[in-house]
């Protein structure tokens, strides 16, 4: 602020600051503590119970770098955010066309299709382990029935059925979230853009590459930059349904976390893997914010 | 080139029919505009020709071929839409070369013509742009060079100008009508601004309810309106219209409405003694003498004239124009005279029909007397 503002500029600063204090003092409390409360518990050892611990520097660090079951369980997130993502953006984008098209019940089934998404995880997932159970499970019935396979198959218990299946509900989950996203843009694409391609000489498929895809671009990139920061730090779903087993084989990260917290009662690693998670997460949030701030400068 | 024939062509959506069993045949290239007010059914009639729409019956023919089940892409024709439908994410160049692109035209024969077309169109410069990087009269010409790159049989141009501003479209109409002259194509215009439809047209489809009006050239429309919804639809300010009887005495006919009482000479066989209808052009009303009395209410300053509108004894508002140097104040009585040469008489009704002989106006056909 130059010297120069009057006394009225003064006085909206004022109260601008006044106005966005609360906000900034919730931001502080739940976010600020936590986050830096996290990185200074990350240089102790110490034990959940109690919270009392030594000071042991980047010990923590250099540990969870040298153990395997951080990679392992990195791979596995990885492996579950690239899987389920896809789906979801894939079936999410085909859903989002399919209700576009002037069919019968549209309404109807635009609101049921944002089900999965409203639903609880929990109740989700005791749905779908009854699915999936191998004994009285309407999924090996049915694949029994089709003569598809010839004995029950453990979907949760063995991998890679295991994280097929996270995969899988996941997916079922969390694309309806792409499906409004992606269906609220193809509602605003002009029909005249069409009715030019049409008579220019493009097909249905034409269409679909050269007018509907690069309209959805910039939505697609904000979608799977958010649902990929979402997915790579889910815990309920993945936790509720395979507990992060057979053995490890599911564990991601953020279960890995929630283990070294209160199974093994070492908040220091914990913390360590947090922040570590954090600052993988870090590169999508830069790369989303350079986003959205490119699209509001043009 | 080709010429372009609606037979019987009707549209209806639902219980709405928007187009009423429309016949025009439209000659090979000629330059013909559809003009009335919104709803009229023009917009829906180019729709069809297009191939966005399809008729509910009737037949619609480009060149020799009857084009009702042909998709848009293998009509030959092209369009200019009204929000240009620019290709947002290509470049200007890829946007005009991209019909050419889907026929299956080879790179370099597509940047062969795209390089021509945006000669013509003075677009070479903005070739590497976004069209959002251009100005409503830029992105204009993209939308133009587009449908021109291929050299179509027919070009369809739904409101092309409506979004520029006065001074662009002013610019942009004699710009069209130029190259209309050099590529010789078959044009039709959509459109529901008169003064567009008047300057660039050959020939004038006016349209109202989804029926045909008349189609004729700009002057005969102007000079011989076929109707009175055509008499009060084109010319600015508009024609007065003052309902009032038609007696006959021997072999001419006599009008009368309050205020007002004039010989009409002759008219054709469909005129009957009763309810009719009086049209007189502001420029044929003379201010200053004659047997109608009237007092002046509004006088607008245009600059070159001034547009006066008097009231009549009976109540009547009667519109007329002098050139500027004339001027009444308000409040002032005036007499005044009509052209009884130049004066149209209409049937009751708002589209009662034309009852002037045909021999009565001269209509001189302007284009062709400038070419």
């Amino acid at each position: 602020m130059s010297s120069s503002n009057t006394l009225l500029e003064r006085r909206y600063a004022a109260l601008g600051l006044m106005l966005i204090a609360p906000t900034v003092l919730v931001f502080c409390a739940v976010i600020i503590y936590p986050l830096v409360s996290a990185i200074y518990l990350s240089f102790f050892n110490i034990f959940t119970p109690t919270l009392e611990g030594e000071w042991v520097g980047l010990s923590n660090y250099t540990e969870l770098l040298q153990t395997g079951q951080f990679w392992s369980a990195l791979g596995n997130t990885l492996i579950w955010t690239v899987g389920t993502l896809s789906l979801q953006i894939i079936f999410g984008i085909a859903m989002a066309l399919v209700l576009h098209q002037n069919i019968w019940f549209r309404s109807l089934a635009r609101s049921l299709i944002l089900f999965p998404y409203f639903i609880s995880t929990v109740v989700a997932v005791l749905v779908w382990k009854w699915l999936f159970n191998d004994l009285y499970g309407i999924m090996n019935h049915l694949l029994i029935s089709a003569g598809i396979i010839d004995f029950p198959m453990d979907f949760l218990g063995t991998m890679p059925n295991a994280m097929v299946s996270v995969i899988l509900v996941g997916a079922w989950k969390y694309f309806p979230f792409v499906v409004i996203a992606v269906l609220a843009r193809l509602q605003s694409i002009p029909d005249a853009l069409y009715e030019a391609a049409k008579i220019d000489g493009a097909g249905p498929i034409a269409r679909f590459f050269d007018v509907t895809l690069p309209q959805l671009r910039e939505v697609l990139v904000v979608i799977i930059l958010l649902r990929a920061i979402w997915d790579f730090k889910e815990f309920d779903l993945i936790f509720l349904l395979t507990g992060g087993g057979p053995i490890n084989d599911t564990q991601t990260l953020p279960l890995l976390v929630y283990q070294e917290a209160f199974a093994l009662n070492d908040m220091g690693r914990a913390s360590a893997y947090a922040v570590v998670m954090m600052a993988i997460m870090l590169v999508f949030m830069i790369v989303y914010i350079r986003r959205t701030r490119s699209e509001e400068g043009s | 080139m080709a010429e372009v024939v609606f037979s019987q062509v009707k549209k209806a959506f639902g219980t709405f029919t928007a187009v009423h069993g429309l016949d025009l045949h439209i000659k090979e290239g000629e330059f013909v505009s559809l003009l009335g007010p919104s709803g009229c059914g023009k917009t829906t009639t180019l729709r069809m020709l297009a191939g966005l729409e399809f008729p509910t019956s009737g037949d619609i023919q480009i060149g020799d071929r009857v084009v009702n089940d042909i998709p848009p892409g293998q009509r030959d024709i092209a369009m200019v839409f009204q929000s240009y439908a620019l290709y947002p994410h290509m470049s200007v160049a890829d946007n005009i070369a991209y019909p050419l692109k889907k026929r299956g035209v080879g790179r370099a024969d597509r940047d062969i013509a795209v390089a021509k077309t945006a000669e013509l169109l003075q677009l070479t410069e903005l070739l590497k742009r976004k069209p959002r990087q251009l100005s409503g009269g830029q992105q204009q010409r993209v939308a133009l060079g587009r449908a021109l790159v291929r050299d179509p049989k027919v070009f369809l141009l739904d409101e092309p100008l409506s979004n520029l501003d006065a001074k662009l479209r002013g610019y942009m109409r004699v710009e069209l009508v130029e190259l209309h002259r050099r590529l010789g194509r078959t044009m039709v215009y959509v459109t529901h601004d008169q003064l567009e439809a008047m300057t660039m047209s050959d020939r004038i489809a006016v349209m109202e309810g989804g029926v045909l009006q008349q189609f004729a050239p700009p002057a005969e429309v102007y000079a011989a309106p076929a109707n009175r919804f055509v008499a009060s639809f084109i010319g600015t300010p508009g024609m007065t219209l003052m309902d009032g009887e038609l007696s006959k005495q021997g072999g001419t006919w006599r009008f009368d409405a309050p205020g007002i009482s004039m010989d009409v000479g002759a008219l054709n066989d469909r005129a009957e003694p009763g309810g009719a209808c009086l049209g007189v052009r502001p420029e044929h009303v003379s201010i200053g003498q004659g047997s109608i009395n009237g007092t002046i209410q509004v006088v607008e300053k245009t600059g070159h004239e001034n547009i006066v509108i008097i009231g009549l004894e009976g109540g009547q508002r009667l519109t007329g124009r002098v050139p500027a140097p004339q001027s009444w104040s308000i409040g002032e009585n005036v007499q005044l005279s009509l052209d009884a040469e130049q004066a149209h008489i209409f049937g009751p009704g708002p589209h009662g029909p034309r009852l002037n002989l045909p021999s009565n106006i001269a209509t001189p056909d302007l284009k062709s007397a400038a070419n």
